[in-house]
């Protein structure tokens, strides 16, 4: 049986006080996370090039990592999801199905840009100002994106071109997050149905500028250290 | 197409930071903690001891790879068990598509946290552990220590631009003797399967793994419990 129960303040204080000792291998971080943004005219030259710590991963993201800690169920025997799928992500405590199916979930992500700033909130789900997929005025086109997975870490990669006419400035960067739960309703009508959340959030030391006919790569690099 | 050949070198020559601890002013966003408190038979704390949580398992990477890595590699990940068996998974956002179970009103396959398992080993390969090097099993004879429930959180705690949860266990020696954890590690019940309940892949599998930096000895009548934190922005 899992049971979720107060801590003892004793233990609290304790488990909550920041660490005294300065052994660098106690201090190792687990995980880095980084930002990439490479710049580049309409010729091809780099013009800009930035690499920066990523700071600001929000409560969704530590929700999306409770899949893999927690589980979706609340217990062995129990039939309705984890609190924390529940209270933080708003998923459905129990998904009604086909008779005789299932339900399943996955997710994906995708990096989003901005022109705009605001202070961080872990509970924050968007950006200040999307710069969205298009050619038209202060549009960026965005590219397929892509995910590798080398040595531990999971790197997320977004290229753009500036077909706007002008050139389009980026301070903020974000990595979204989809999750989908599969299933077929009660009509046995595939479905799946999105739950979309920002997993962290950045601004740029100094915005970006890309000129017209430019284009930018961003990387959003989390690395599991191990 | 204004993304050309240069562009596709720097697709080709992703950039993979360097160990991050190298870097001193790094604000950091991710981490965990171990926690262990230790008490007599009377309830009273006798030791605490912290220590950073430094590894994920295999497993819990593949679990969070996203399914674009996925699509655009066309790639499945192997699960190892506990028991060293295996199972693959193929995440597919379509009709029949696979993913993680999750909970209905017809066909459940529980995914669960399992325990916050201890043992009196250590592995060097954190990364490909699939167990602990030498779990101290659930009871209270000789070698054993009683497990409790796992204790689970309601919710993300925030506190300013923080935000965590927490989860615990405790053990009890009633074994006669001292035990010593020297390891830890988190166990998942994982079931993947596809949304008309066909194929269902199912293993017990370690997704955290940490050996302590100073062990933790248990004598007799006195108890431990583990806390691991994970939080964001700390």
């Amino acid at each position: 049986m899992l049971v979720s129960e107060q801590i003892p303040k004793e233990d609290l204080d304790y488990i909550l006080e920041p660490f005294k000792e300065d052994n660098k291998e106690d201090n190792k971080q687990i995980i880095s996370e980084k930002i990439i943004a490479i710049v580049r005219d309409a010729k091809g030259n780099i013009i800009d090039k930035r690499e920066q710590k990523m700071k600001s991963l929000t409560q969704y993201y530590l929700a999306l990592m409770s899949i893999p800690i927690l589980g979706t169920y609340s217990s062995p025997t129990s039939t309705t999801a984890t609190s924390i799928l529940t209270n933080v992500l708003d998923l459905p405590s129990r998904q009604s199905v086909y008779n005789n199916y299932s339900a399943d979930i996955i997710f994906d992500t995708s990096i989003q840009l901005g022109s705009g700033t605001q202070s961080f909130s872990p509970t924050l789900n968007s950006l200040a100002s999307p710069i969205s997929n298009g050619s038209g005025t202060g549009q960026l086109y965005y590219y397929s994106q892509s995910v590798l997975y080398t040595s531990n870490s999971i790197s997320q990669l977004l290229i753009v071109s500036n077909n706007s006419g002008n050139t389009i400035t980026v301070s903020e960067i974000g990595l979204m997050g989809t999750i989908y739960i599969e299933y077929y309703n009660s009509s046995n009508v595939y479905t799946q149905q999105p739950y979309n959340f920002l997993f962290s959030y950045d601004t740029f030391s100094s915005p970006i500028s890309i000129p017209n006919g430019g284009s930018a790569s961003f990387q959003i690099i989390i690395t599991f250290s191990g | 197409m204004l993304v050309g050949s240069k562009v596709d070198y720097d697709i080709s020559n992703l950039y993979i930071p360097k160990d991050v601890k190298e870097d001193i002013d790094y604000q950091k966003s991710f981490s965990a903690t171990l926690t262990i408190i230790v008490r007599d038979k009377d309830g009273k704390v006798i030791k605490k001891y912290k220590q950073k949580s430094h590894s994920p398992t295999a497993n819990f990477i593949g679990l969070m790879l996203p399914l674009t890595w996925y699509n655009t590699t066309g790639n499945s990940w192997t699960f190892t068990t506990t028991s060293n068996t295996t199972f693959t998974y193929q995440p597919t956002l379509k009709a029949n598509g696979y993913g993680v179970a999750y909970p209905n009103n017809q066909n459940d396959y529980n995914t669960y946290i399992i325990n916050i398992i201890v043992g009196s080993g250590s592995s060097s390969n954190p990364y490909n552990a699939y167990n602990l090097n030498a779990p101290i099993s659930n009871g209270s004879g000789t070698g054993q220590l009683l497990y409790s429930s796992i204790s689970t959180p309601t919710s993300i705690t925030i506190n300013g631009s923080q935000a965590y949860f927490i989860i615990s266990q405790s053990y009890a020696n009633q074994s006669g003797g001292t035990i010593t954890i020297s390891e830890v590690g988190i166990i998942l019940n994982l079931q993947t399967e596809n949304s008309i309940s066909e194929n269902i892949n199912t293993g017990q599998v370690l997704v955290w793994y940490d050996a302590l930096s100073s062990p933790i000895s248990l004598s007799n009548g006195q108890s431990a419990t583990i806390y691991y934190t994970f939080s964001v922005n700390a």
